[in-house]
């Protein structure tokens, strides 16, 4: 189709430089993929979590007695 | 039940122990002691036995933890550390010395470090968690932050806070009174002996009540008895005494070829720091008992932690030919492809961790951040999103919240992006990541001020970090403040030697100081 590439024609610039210039940015720090636990990590957050609670149940517990008290 | 078919009180607790209820266990053993107290008659001497010893069986699995895996270095560890030879070790012979060397591998450009300088890892162990800062020097300048807090010594560490507080939950006292205990006693019965001193040592974090046992017990056993010897260098490892336990490792294992040994005394050389060493011991390890996942597995660790990459990843890759299913060594290699631009080929992996079972918020943020790189939109928000969910504290919340920041950026949504990186520091007061990336996007908005408090922060809580530095310094220098700008660039290339901007500022910097 002749016409058709009559009408739209590609543009070579024959004049100028035709450049990149690179320019030093400010930088991202990168995705982080996160480390997978081991079992004994898990494990052990997992006592350490639940010794958390229960010593907080306890001092809440204790420290509802002496207002119930008084 | 009343019906009067009740199982023997006995083999019930037993059962309780191998459906691992223990704690129903202990109380049923707690009856069977009740009812019939110590030294009564001759008869019920063996059920009384068995009992308390089941019972002690069943305290200490509801806190054990794989001793193998369980290391944590304190400060006063580190300071006081009698067993260096030298004060500055050779070059690859050191797990420490770990600045100035060429990145095998991809560097921090692209693969973000830990404040050690090493690339982070896929997968974390109790002894590899808090990133463990090569000198003292450095362990004291890191920020305590709640996440690298350490603790002053290891015997003040994780295993005694649980230790206390298994005392406080136990209504009536410790189940057994260890001051009162006649260790010669027990001594001279193995088959109380055994379950007593894992009680002691797992349980009670009692070690030198356990060395004391220990040591009567292998003296019965006439020095012959390959276990005994593992116990005590157990002991003597918690105790600080590397070399005596490299001793009774050794001279277990000429009782005895145990897996378990090889890795115990590998684990007493990294700690000595002579990464060397322990590589020479698992070779042996790997001649005697050819192919052994968890060597293998060992042997790897030490090349990641040496900044050895690609031998790791061989020595992951074989694991995986003998066990497909390796949880660490998947994680590993994924990780590790994730961070070589092939991201299709990590997504693989942990495609394959998510087939085997692995449910957690880690292993699907991964997920979508895989996805992301590898172009497959679809799935990239429902993964966040699942990872959110399954998000166990505010920390992990926060990662989270940072790697979509990142792929809001991807695509351009800038608000978007900066509402994740704020909810990540809502999240986590102390992510450096999060204040650099904040500040470059301020500084699209040409917030000049706001951008430099945030880096000033980032560089505070993360020195080992380039970008804040790099960041810093190139803002000074667009706003005129060279001599800001020449430090700053300066402790970005300590941070990251190999990087190119950063040598080109300073030079220029230095070329305009020099015409002044």
């Amino acid at each position: 189709m002749p016409e058709v590439k009559s009408i739209f024609r590609e543009v070579l610039p024959k004049q100028g430089q035709l450049c990149v210039e690179d320019l030093p940015t400010m930088v991202l720090c990168k995705p982080k993929l996160l480390p997978l636990k081991s079992v004994s990590l898990a494990k052990l957050e997992k006592m350490q979590r639940d010794a958390q609670n229960t010593i907080r149940q306890q001092e809440l517990s204790q420290s509802e007695q002496p207002s119930t008290q008084a | 039940m009343g019906t009067g078919l009740e199982m023997e009180p006995l083999l019930q607790a037993w059962s309780y122990f191998r459906r691992r209820k223990f704690e129903h266990c202990s109380q049923a053993c707690s009856r069977i002691l009740e009812k019939e107290p110590c030294d009564q008659e001759p008869g019920s001497e063996h059920l009384t036995q068995a009992a308390w010893s089941l019972k002690t069986r069943a305290l200490t699995e509801m806190v054990y933890v794989d001793e193998i895996e369980v290391d944590q270095e304190g400060i006063a560890e580190m300071l006081l550390d009698e067993n260096s030879i030298a004060q500055v070790a050779r070059p690859g012979t050191s797990l420490k010395l770990t600045t100035a060397k060429k990145f095998d591998g991809p560097s921090p450009a692209v693969r973000p470090v830990t404040q050690s300088g090493r690339p982070i890892t896929g997968f974390v162990r109790p002894s590899t968690q808090s990133g463990r800062p090569g000198t003292m020097e450095q362990a004291i300048k890191t920020p305590r932050t709640a996440n690298t807090a350490r603790p002053i010594t290891s015997a003040s560490g994780r295993s005694v806070r649980l230790g206390t507080a298994s005392m406080l939950t136990h209504p009536g006292g410790a189940f057994i009174n260890l001051s009162r205990l006649n260790l010669a006693k027990y001594a001279v019965r193995p088959q109380l002996a055994k379950t007593l001193f894992e009680y002691i040592f797992h349980h009670e974090n009692d070690v030198k009540n356990a060395l004391d046992l220990a040591a009567l017990a292998t003296e019965h056993a006439q020095f012959k008895d390959w276990w005994w010897k593992v116990q005590l260098g157990k002991c003597y490892y918690r105790l600080g005494l590397y070399r005596e336990a490299e001793k009774q490792f050794k001279s277990a294992l000429t009782h005895q070829d145990m897996v378990d040994i090889f890795l115990y005394m590998g684990k007493v050389y990294i700690r000595m720091d002579q990464p060397l060493t322990a590589l020479g011991l698992f070779k042996q390890g790997l001649d005697r008992f050819p192919k052994e996942v968890s060597v293998l597995c060992a042997v790897a660790r030490i090349h990641e932690e040496m900044n050895d990459m690609k031998s790791a990843s061989e020595y992951y890759k074989e694991v995986l030919k003998q066990d497909s299913s390796n949880v660490e060594a998947i994680a590993c290699i994924g990780s590790n492809h994730f961070y070589t631009d092939q991201p299709e080929i990590a997504l693989r992996f942990y495609r394959r961790l998510l087939q085997m079972g692995v449910y957690n918020c880690q292993l699907f943020n991964n997920l979508g951040l895989c996805c992301f790189y590898a172009q497959q939109y679809d799935m990239i928000l429902t993964s966040f999103e699942r990872a959110l969910s399954l998000a166990e504290n505010e920390y992990e919340a926060a990662e989270v919240w940072y790697n979509l920041g990142h792929v809001a950026v991807g695509i351009g949504d800038l608000t978007l992006a900066y509402q994740c990186f704020k909810l990540t520091l809502a999240n986590n007061n102390d992510h450096a990541e999060a204040y650099n990336n904040l500040a470059v996007l301020e500084m699209r908005k040409n917030h000049v001020e706001q951008a430099r408090a945030l880096l000033q922060t980032a560089a505070a809580l993360a020195p080992h970090m380039y970008e804040p530095h790099f960041n810093f310094a190139s803002l000074s220098d667009k706003i005129g403040d060279l001599q800001s700008s020449y430090i700053a660039a300066q402790k970005s290339e300590t941070a990251f030697p190999d990087h190119v901007e950063s040598q080109r500022l300073i030079q220029e910097l230095r070329q305009h100081f020099a015409t002044i």
